[in-house]
């Protein structure tokens, strides 16, 4: 078996692409990447994407900020207790105020967080196979085939209505 | 299912009416007749609020240019058929004002200029027209471009066929609907703080806080949404996908009803907070009797529980809101809980010095009376309008 070579196909149209994504898994050839430059139900359809585990990151690092939110308050506010007008040291009426911030900010801190690590980003290698146009008004579907089929992918994409572009194994390409 | 020619459904409707009536007489001729104006006060304030509320959710969609809504816009303006009751019942309020009214009988140290009888029902009633009026012309455009010209046989439905053109212009009558609604949208801020301010916050002339009409308009559209919730489940539940609506639609107004009780909360704390910081006897005290001394605290509780801390973890799930069954149950609890709110607000003044929580089975039937008068409302227009009901999305798109 010779280097793998791969191949994009890149679709202005949304369906196209989608319908790539469906085809390709009937044929031998692999499908790597998808680059979409939208947010899209029907990629996310075609390519059966499970629902992503971001949500619990946020409900967590939202959790974790109620409760430190009230005990920075709660321990700021007794280590230096400035009793003004009367009232009690620790009083949970204003701390909902700090409580309530710190769990929209620990909340963002958990989506981030989350964000990284379930799309596995930063992704350096990725950059290789990465087409600019994708950030623009294409859709790229990145499939792997054995070298001597590269030209038989290219037809494939071709009939699908796009337009392809290779990218050799060359060793120059890492970084 | 909902229509007049459903037997069953007038028939619940007239004995539910009938056994309000009856329920406010023996209460108002028994030995607590303010009993009876409070849950009348109670009932007129939240059944108003779903009303307005309810058709403000269409003034919104309008003005935000959404398109998400659809269907949910006919269903939203089918709650403005509850007005003209609602402005009947404001009226009949004046019969009970020694009542409701308990600064009556108090020295108000200068306060007599705006709190008096004749002035208080002269604003509010001039409120709740100009409201109304701005409401009902803003539907009548709405309606100008979704009814097909075809004689349903009722009467108001062959007046407005009259009235409004054989062939609208689309544009014209859209520019039309966006002033109204605009108009609409600040009557309904001015005309629900003022009523908050004259009907709820004065019933305590002593106490004052500013943030009390916003906090009352507030309520008024998260009650809306409630009343919204339930009508479009019910259409749903039994017409099925000839109403149009499907379950992304409840899943969005499940999340603008879930941002809503964020924001009633918020408003509830807002308030709050000003008041414990300034820590004014004259405001403290309003708060205290509310939520600290016996019978009302257990009920300050309740309400909290029920009308935030339930609703917030409950629909943080998305599958819960796409459910219209289960949404139609908590909008039903939820509203029940803004009843008790306003129980909260209005009994410690009206039923002054009570030992016991002032509420009973009487008070529960002649809210359910209110509800006959809203059956009855909601029923007669989805008749004059079938339309409504029926959605096609070319009627939407004309």
């Amino acid at each position: 078996m010779g280097a793998e070579c791969q191949v994009m196909g890149l679709f202005t149209d949304e369906d196209r692409a989608a319908s790539t994504v469906k085809a390709l898994k009937k044929t031998p050839w692999h499908l790597k990447q998808v680059h979409s430059p939208v947010p899209s139900h029907k990629l996310s359809e075609a390519l059966n994407i499970k629902k992503s585990k971001v949500g619990y990151f946020t409900l967590v690092g939202g959790i974790i900020g109620f409760f430190l939110g009230f005990a920075l308050a709660m321990f700021t506010s007794a280590k230096w207790s400035l009793i003004v007008g009367g009232k009690p040291v620790i009083a949970l009426v204003p701390f909902v105020i700090v409580g309530f911030e710190f769990t929209i900010l620990f909340a963002v801190f958990g989506n981030v967080i989350g964000l990284l690590t379930q799309g596995g980003l930063p992704d350096y290698k990725g950059l290789n196979v990465y087409d600019p146009r994708c950030s623009g008004d294409h859709f790229g579907v990145l499939a792997a085939c054995p070298e001597a089929e590269k030209n038989q992918l290219i037809t494939y994409f071709k009939e699908k209505g796009g337009v392809t572009r290779v990218f050799e194994p060359s060793p120059s390409a890492d970084p | 299912m909902l229509s007049l020619k459903n037997k069953r459904l007038v028939i619940l409707g007239a004995v539910l009416i009938a056994l309000g009536f009856l329920a406010f007489v023996i209460q108002a001729a028994g030995d607590h007749p303010e009993r009876a104006w409070q849950a009348y006060l109670i009932n007129f304030l939240l059944w108003s609020a779903i009303a307005q509320g309810g058709l403000l959710f269409s003034v919104i969609m309008h003005l935000t240019k959404a398109k998400w809504s659809g269907p949910l816009n006919n269903v939203s303006e089918v709650f403005a058929a509850f007005f003209p009751i609602s402005f009947g019942l404001f009226l009949i309020l004046f019969l009970g004002k020694s009542y409701v009214f308990p600064w009556l009988h108090m020295d108000l140290h200068g306060k007599e200029v705006w709190l008096n009888v004749p002035f208080l029902f002269f604003r509010d009633g001039m409120a709740l027209l100009i409201l109304y009026g701005l409401g009902f012309a803003y539907l009548f455009n709405a309606l100008q471009l979704k009814t097909i010209r075809q004689p349903t046989g009722g009467r108001l439905r062959s007046f407005l066929d009259q009235k409004m053109g054989a062939n609208p212009d689309v544009k014209r009558i859209r520019q039309r609907m966006s002033t109204f609604s605009v108009l609409y949208a600040l009557a309904f801020a001015c005309a629900l703080s003022l009523i908050g301010y004259d009907l709820v916050m004065a019933l305590d002339p002593h106490w004052v806080s500013t943030l009390f009409g916003a906090y009352q308009f507030i309520k008024a559209f998260y009650v809306g949404l409630g009343g919204l919730i339930i009508l479009a489940s019910v259409l749903y539940l039994s017409q099925g996908e000839s109403s149009g609506l499907t379950s992304s639609h409840f899943h969005n107004l499940g999340k603008l009803f879930f941002a809503f009780c964020l924001l009633w909360a918020d408003f509830f704390y807002v308030q709050l907070v000003v008041i414990w910081y300034g820590n004014i006897p004259e405001e403290t005290a309003y708060v205290i009797e509310r939520t600290m001394a016996s019978p009302w605290n257990l009920l300050a509780w309740c309400v909290f529980i029920v009308c935030f801390v339930l609703p917030f973890f409950i629909l943080l799930n998305k599958n819960v809101k796409t459910k219209p069954k289960f949404m139609m149950i908590l909008a039903t609890v939820i509203l029940i809980g803004i009843w008790l709110e306003h129980l909260l607000l209005v009994g410690p003044a009206i039923s002054h010095g009570t030992r016991g929580l002032p509420l009973g089975l009487l008070d529960g039937l002649i809210t359910l009376g209110f509800f006959g008068l809203m059956i009855f409302a909601v029923v007669y227009f989805l008749d004059e309008f079938p339309e409504l009901k029926r959605f096609e999305p070319s009627a939407g798109k004309r």
